[in-house]
C-alpha cells in the first residue's frame, strides 16, 4: 500500500459496547476482517457487542451457573472458526447459532437431569427471585425466551436486539409484546 | 399503556417491566473475554512451519554473524537548525534515536525525526520528547513539552503521542501537538483524523479542528479552527466546570460548522442541558433517517454513531 492510501483510507473501525444499528453493519465487517487477520483487540470489540446476546441465548437454555463459562466458550469457538464465516456482516446471527449449538452440546454431554443450582442468597438477596422469574421465562415458547432475556436481563432495547440478532425490528417487537403478555400471565398464576 | 418502554425504553416507564428489569438485572452478562495464550497469536498453518524453520535458521545465523539490529524501523533524527541534543549529546547532522532516549531542542534549534516509512515528525524549538517505543505494531513518543508536527503514513492506531494530559492516537493524518509549561496539550489536525483519549474520555479531531486536553481534566471538546472566539472561550470553561452558562454561550454561538463540537457535548451533558444541545444540533444537522431524538437523549451509542456519520463521516468510522 502506498503512503497516500494510508493517509486517505483509514481502515480501523471501532464501536462502543452497545450493539449496532443495521446502518452501522460495515463497522462489524471491519472488525471481523481485522479479527481474522489476528487483531485480538478487534475481536474483543466483537465480544463487547455480542456478549449480551450470547449470554441471553445460553441463559434460556442451560443452568445459570454454566452460562458465564459457556459464553466464553462460544466466543473462543467463534474466534477459532472466524475464517469459516463467509459474510462478515452476519457475525451476530452466526455467533448466535454457535451459542444455540453449544447449549445443545451441553445437554447431550450432561444427559442426567441438571437442576438449577441456587447460589447462596447471602451475597445477593435478589437472586432467588431472579431465578424464580427466570424459570418462568424458560417455560415460555422458545421464540419469546431469548428476546425477553435480552431485554429484561441484559438491558438491550428492541432496536439493539434487532441489530445484533439480524431479526427484523417488527418481529422483535412482536416477540417482546407477546412474550411479555405471556410472562405477566404466568407470573400472576404464581402469586399465592 | 403503550409498549414503547418495553420496546426501546422511551415513553413513560411500565412499572411491571421496570420491576422485572430490576429483579432480573442481577443475572446479566458482566464477565470480560479471556483469550487463552494459544489464541492470542494468529495460528500458523502446518505448511508454514517449514518456512518458519528456515527463516529462524537464517535469523540465527544472522544474529551470530551480523551486527545486532533494532526490532522495529530505524528512527533517525536530522538536524534542521541549531544544535538539538539526544540525551544531552549533540547529534551533529544526523543521528539515530533509540528507545528511551530524549531529543531536546533549545530556542534556536529544530529537528526532524523519521521513523522508517511510517512517520515524519518536525520538532519545533524548546521541545523535549522521548522515543518510548519503535515497533512494527506501535510507535510511541512522549512529548513532555514543546511542539511537534506529525505526518503519518501508517494504518490507524499505530502511532501514539503521550502527553501529560492525554494520549493522541493517529487515525491516518498530519497534525500538530503542543504541550505548554503546565502540561496542557493542544492538538490541531491538518489532514485526516486524530483521536485524543484519557481515562475513557475520547475526542475525535478531524481535519481543520483543534482540541485542548488539560492536565488533570483530560481531553476537551474539539472545535473548528475558525470557531467564534466566544464559543472557544465558553468551551474552555465548560470543559473544566460543566457550567450551564458556558453551555448556553456555546449553543448561541454555534454554527453549522460547529456541529461536531455539539455532538461531543451530547455525551458530556445530562438532563435539560442535553436536551438543549440536541435541539440545537438538530437545528443545524437533521437527524439521520431512523434515528429519533429520544434515542439520542438516552445516549444510545448506536444512534449517536449514526448521527456522527452524518456530521463527520470520517469520525463516524472511528467512533468507539
Amino acid at each position: 500500500m502506498s503512503a497516500e492510501m494510508y493517509l486517505v483510507d483509514s481502515c480501523v473501525t471501532v464501536f462502543s459496547s452497545n450493539p449496532m444499528s443495521v446502518k452501522a453493519e460495515s463497522v462489524h465487517s471491519s472488525l471481523v476482517t481485522a479479527a481474522r487477520d489476528g487483531d485480538r483487540a478487534a475481536f474483543g470489540k466483537l465480544y463487547e457487542h455480542h456478549a449480551k446476546m450470547v449470554h441471553a441465548i445460553l441463559l434460556a437454555r442451560v443452568p445459570r451457573h454454566e452460562v458465564d463459562d459457556l459464553t466464553q466458550d462460544v466466543f473462543l469457538r467463534a474466534l477459532r472458526g472466524l475464517k469459516s464465516l463467509r459474510d462478515p456482516e452476519a457475525f451476530g446471527p452466526w455467533v448466535a447459532t454457535i451459542a444455540r449449538k453449544r447449549a445443545a452440546d451441553f445437554h447431550r454431554n450432561h444427559k442426567e437431569t441438571v437442576e438449577l443450582v441456587e447460589e447462596p442468597a447471602a451475597e445477593n438477596f435478589a437472586l432467588p427471585e431472579a431465578l424464580s422469574v427466570l424459570r418462568v421465562i424458560q417455560s415460555l415458547p422458545e421464540t419469546y425466551q431469548e428476546t425477553l432475556l435480552m431485554r429484561l436481563v441484559e438491558g438491550m432495547t428492541g432496536p439493539e436486539i434487532s441489530a445484533v440478532t439480524g431479526i427484523t425490528p417488527e418481529s422483535v417487537r412482536v416477540n417482546l409484546c407477546r412474550g411479555m403478555k405471556m410472562l405477566r400471565e404466568q407470573l400472576q398464576k404464581e402469586v399465592p | 399503556m403503550t409498549d414503547d418502554y418495553l420496546w426501546d425504553k422511551s415513553g413513560p416507564p411500565d412499572p411491571e417491566v421496570e420491576r422485572l428489569e430490576e429483579v432480573l438485572g442481577v443475572l446479566g452478562q458482566r464477565k470480560p473475554l479471556e483469550i487463552p495464550p494459544e489464541l492470542r497469536r494468529q495460528p500458523v498453518k502446518l505448511w508454514l512451519w517449514a518456512t518458519l524453520f528456515a527463516a529462524a535458521s537464517a535469523a540465527l545465523i544472522a544474529a551470530v554473524w551480523l551486527p545486532r539490529r533494532s526490532r522495529g524501523p530505524e528512527c533517525i533524527v536530522l538536524r534542521v537548525e541549531g544544535q538539538p541534543t539526544i540525551s544531552s549529546r549533540s547529534l551533529g547532522e544526523r543521528a539515530r534515536l533509540r528507545e528511551g532516549e530524549w531529543l531536546e531542542t533549545d530556542a534556536r534549534s529544530r529537528a526532524r525525526i523519521s521513523i522508517g516509512h511510517v512517520a515524519t515528525v518536525e520538532v519545533e524549538p524548546n521541545t523535549s520528547l522521548e522515543l518510548v517505543r519503535v515497533h512494527p505494531s506501535e510507535d510511541r513518543i512522549s512529548l513532555k513539552r514543546g511542539k511537534m508536527h506529525a505526518t503519518i503514513s501508517a494504518p490507524p492506531r499505530l502511532f501514539f503521542v503521550d502527553t501529560p494530559s492525554a494520549v493522541t492516537i493517529d487515525l491516518g493524518c498530519a497534525y500538530t501537538v503542543e504541550v505548554d509549561g503546565e502540561g496542557n496539550t493542544r492538538v490541531e489536525v491538518n489532514h485526516g483524523m486524530v483521536s485524543i483519549v484519557l481515562d475513557g474520555r475520547e475526542s475525535f479531531i478531524p481535519q481543520g479542528a483543534v482540541c485542548v486536553a488539560r492536565k488533570g481534566v483530560g481531553p476537551g471538546t474539539p472545535y473548528s479552527v475558525d470557531a467564534p472566539p466566544a464559543l472557544v472561550s465558553a468551551l474552555g470553561e465548560f470543559d473544566t466546570s460543566s457550567s450551564t452558562t458556558a453551555l448556553h454561550t456555546i449553543l448561541s454561538q454555534a454554527r453549522p460548522k460547529d456541529a461536531l463540537t455539539l455532538w461531543h457535548l451530547i455525551a458530556r451533558t445530562t438532563g435539560t442541558d442535553r436536551v438543549s444541545v440536541v435541539q440545537k444540533l438538530t437545528s443545524l444537522v437533521p437527524l439521520p433517517e431512523g434515528v429519533t431524538s429520544a434515542e439520542v437523549l438516552q445516549g444510545n451509542s448506536v444512534t449517536l454513531r449514526a448521527w456522527l456519520e452524518t456530521i463527520c463521516p470520517q469520525a463516524g468510522r472511528h467512533h468507539d
